[in-house]
């Protein structure tokens, strides 16, 4: 049967096969020109270095998702995880300095292995684990910050840098997503455990006979995505100087998520391409931007933010081929 | 090879048949799945329909059932011609099919399988747009009747061994084909291939009793079943029609022939032992799980096959779980290389050269959505990293070698496994475990379950060659030919207990001599 269906639909799957690997750079490219041809600004006046920007912690935290969606879970205190992180770098960094960072990203990790642990043992569906860490991550955020904005008062040039340091109107900290993401994609296709992750993503029972380590392999992927979040929290503390429970960052969940989804990322498990969801960031940031562009008021945002979504997520993951999607 | 490609052998019957395809011709794209294909159905018939995998069996059927439409050709019912655009068209026209995978809900009642949902829905079993429960139940008992059941159409259909299963099946699709027709053809799509050869008795009653009413297509793998319940018999290979024989007139042996072009090889087996008071590589000692199976004591020597011979629900595959890691054992002891295990698990299991090839193949055996090169290298993977990581061109090429190897086809080991046949799958399956260079127990749950009889011979000889490669072989068969064709050693359970042991060195036990321990 394999075989009969191949030969009738092999053009059609051709393409299919394209759009899955250009499909998001597509969308991203026809809503630059959209802008462009609206407001030729945008091409001279550093359109680019605007839509990036914005894009950079969404890069991040898809990053960090799209790593959980492909073992089949979700995590949905990877923002949180970001904000915490936002907050404690901003709390320490005037004291420890050009350390901090670092520290963060171990801390974010860990927390994120915790996550990962509680899925592997408890074998509770992630949604309702990580439902419940996104709680204490948040409290945790607004215990250390005592509810109000920390400023970063000293030290604060260094990380600034990171967003004002420009290659073709591009900050510098959007380059770290997207070699991240490089980094991130050849794990998945050069390493085992990258490999396993995959695996347990699409049938975790032929990966319990096949004797792969489920446990470690589940806790790995979500240490990589607290690690993933750390540098959300520093994309923020970078680009804002500041940090507080309701500012900057504090509603990068389902963007997020949206951003993972659009870049091709199965919420099913198993299927990811972490470049593409680089564009997939992009995708979701330039949404806002091309509906101003063209003229939409201000309170039909959301609308045609939701609109866009779903017409997206219908073009690049519709997967005719299989009957069955949750 | 072509002997039979030019001109088909045909015996026909006389009258007018109620069923007949005339030079049904189907392509998709370059591949012709069906050409020139015509048979007759008889009234109160039961013709089979056998063929390699991919010989265009399952495309015929779908055809039949309004799935795919004939680029040329017609159908004839009762000799008028008809066309069916979709399955309902075909339903009404009293063709029932009942699928290999089988299309009932589990979490439903039977009566609401057969009352409410999908093909069956019946307008008579409502009141307005409300269910009439009690109407229902009766109606699907007097289907239930029909087909020689008496199953209380309350049970919910998960809760039903799957011989149950399949006759409610049956039921629903007589139900619906027998509303507006005399004479139903009911296809049975593979229906014995998950059946244990106890449970396959039922399915020949059942479908004589099929037969007092209608005619029946009977799509099988096993010749000798095909043999006992069908009158005549279709033969198709690549697509052709190559014989339509009465069965009275052909052996099983001729079958195999015409299905494969070429005979079957003989293997005359040896009865001699070669192997003598080593240290099994597994033994048990009296081990047991709760509800599952107790005291069984077994010993796996190298270079042997052990087979356990038992009825569903024996205990036969917990066991082989068990000794795999997947479950565990809450009494007794296990022995490897005569040391007592403690930590038992699939992953110390692997490191001690433990392989296993489940009988859930799509969900336990492999990863169907990664290609069939990864599943090759899932578990053993040094030859193919460059360092810390993985090469894919190496990748492939290992893969590509395991492909010519055992003939696994097609030969593109980059597209994902689930893509491939079932014979295929359950190849490459064995290739990712005989990958192993040290492979000591390979530990086999139903490896023909579904494959048609050219992947099972492959399948066989890679595992008498594993055990001439010195690795202890623990089999769960599908039949008792099987195993008495390969085993060393048998061990028969019934209701989790070892109820009789043969050492084929010794004995030799006849089918019966298994059955009467097994029931």
């Amino acid at each position: 049967m394999g075989k009969i269906k191949k030969e009738t639909e092999s053009s059609s799957r051709d393409l299919r096969k394209i759009w899955k690997i250009f499909g998001p750079a597509a969308i991203y490219l026809i809503l630059f020109v959209v802008v462009v041809l609206r407001n030729s600004n945008f091409l001279t006046g550093g359109g680019l270095g605007i839509s990036t920007q914005v894009s950079a912690a969404i890069l991040m935290v898809a990053l960090s998702q799209s790593l959980v969606l492909n073992i089949g879970s979700i995590d949905l205190s990877n923002a949180s995880l970001s904000l915490f992180g936002a907050i404690v770098l901003a709390k320490f960094l005037p004291h420890t300095g050009v350390m901090t960072p670092l520290l963060i990203l171990v801390l974010t990790t860990l927390c994120g292995a915790v996550n990962g642990a509680l899925v592997a043992y408890t074998k509770a569906p992630s949604f309702a684990l990580t439902l419940g860490t996104l709680g204490i991550f948040q409290t945790a955020a607004l215990v250390i910050s005592k509810a109000t904005t920390v400023y970063v008062d000293n030290n604060d040039a260094f990380l600034g840098q990171l967003n004002n340091i420009t290659l073709f109107s591009i900050p510098l900290i959007f380059y770290i997503g997207a070699l991240l993401a490089i980094a991130l994609w050849a794990f998945m296709r050069y390493t085992t455990a990258g490999r396993d992750m995959t695996a347990i993503g699409l049938n975790e029972t032929g990966a319990i006979f096949a004797g792969l380590r489920i446990k470690r392999i589940k806790i790995l992927a979500f240490s990589l995505a607290g690690f993933m979040s750390g540098f959300a929290g520093i994309t923020i503390i970078s680009q804002s100087g500041s940090a507080s429970p309701n500012g900057l960052g504090s509603d990068l969940l389902l963007p997020g998520i949206a951003a993972a989804i659009v870049g091709g990322t199965s919420i099913l498990g198993g299927v990811t391409n972490p470049i593409n969801v680089v564009f997939g960031s992009l995708i979701i940031s330039m949404i806002p931007i091309t509906s101003t562009a063209l003229g939409v008021n201000a309170e039909a945002q959301s609308l045609i933010y939701g609109i866009a979504i779903i017409t997206v997520a219908a073009f690049t993951l519709s997967n005719a081929k299989k009957s069955i999607v949750k | 090879m072509n002997l039979y490609r030019s001109k088909a052998d045909i015996e026909s019957v006389p009258g007018t048949p109620i069923l007949s395809l005339k030079n049904i011709k189907i392509t998709f794209g370059d591949l012709t799945a069906v050409n020139d294909v015509s048979f007759d159905i008889h009234e109160r018939e039961v013709v089979g329909l056998i063929g390699e995998n991919g010989a265009g069996k399952s495309t015929l059927l779908k055809i039949l059932a309004g799935v795919y439409k004939p680029n040329s050709g017609t159908i004839e019912l009762a000799g008028k011609s008809v066309k069916f655009r979709n399955p309902l068209d075909s339903l009404e026209a009293g063709i029932g099919i009942v699928h290999q995978e089988q299309s009932l809900f589990t979490n439903l009642s039977i009566a609401e399988n057969l009352e409410f949902v999908g093909e069956g829905k019946n307008k008579s079993s409502k009141i307005f747009r409300f269910f009439n429960w009690r109407k229902a139940r009766l109606s699907a008992e007097r289907a239930l009747e029909q087909v020689g059941s008496k199953l209380d159409p309350r049970i919910r259909v998960g809760d039903l061994p799957f011989i149950d299963r399949q006759m409610v099946e049956i039921a629903k699709a007589m139900k619906v084909s027998t509303v507006k027709v005399q004479n139903p053809v009911i296809i049975l799509d593979e229906p014995t291939s998950l059946l244990e050869v106890h449970e396959t008795d039922a399915l020949e009653r059942e479908i004589a009793k099929i037969k007092e009413i209608g005619s029946v297509i009977f799509v099988s793998h096993r010749l000798d079943e095909v043999m006992r319940v069908c009158d005549r018999i279709v033969v198709l290979r690549d697509g052709q029609l190559v014989a339509v024989k009465k069965t009275s007139e052909v052996t099983a042996r001729d079958l195999f022939q015409l299905m494969m072009g070429h005979e079957k090889k003989s293997e005359v087996r040896s009865y001699e032992r070669r192997h003598q008071g080593e240290t099994p590589k597994v033994e048990l000692r009296g081990a047991g799980k709760k509800g599952k199976f107790s005291d069984i004591n077994l010993r796996l020597v190298a270079g042997e096959i052990t087979a356990i011979v038992g009825t569903n629900g024996s205990g036969r595959e917990e066991v082989c779980k068990a000794i795999y890691g997947v479950d565990s054992f809450d009494s007794g002891s296990m022995l490897v290389d005569g040391k007592e295990v403690r930590h038992w698990s699939v992953r110390t299991a692997i490191t001690q050269g433990f392989g296993f090839v489940p009988a859930e193949r799509k969900v336990e055996g492999i990863i169907g959505g990664l290609s069939a090169a990864n599943n090759i290298s899932l578990i053993f993977s040094d030859d193919i990293k460059r360092g810390l990581f993985i090469s894919p061109k190496k990748n492939l090429a290992s893969a590509k070698e395991w492909f010519e190897e055992i003939d696994i086809r097609p030969r593109v080991p980059s597209k994902e496994l689930e893509k491939f046949s079932g014979g295929n799958q359950q190849k490459v399956v064995l290739a990712k475990w005989l990958k192993s260079k040290e492979l000591s127990v390979l530990i086999l749950d139903h490896p023909l379950r579904g494959l048609d009889p050219g992947a099972a011979e492959t399948v066989n000889s890679l595992i008498r060659q594993a055990a001439a490669n010195e690795t202890a072989v623990l089999l769960l068969g599908d039949t008792m030919e099987e195993v008495l064709d390969i085993a060393d050693q048998i061990i028969v359970m019934k209701d989790g207990q070892a109820t009789g042991e043969f050492d084929l060195h010794v004995d030799r036990p006849t089918t019966l001599d298994l059955l009467e321990k097994m029931v």
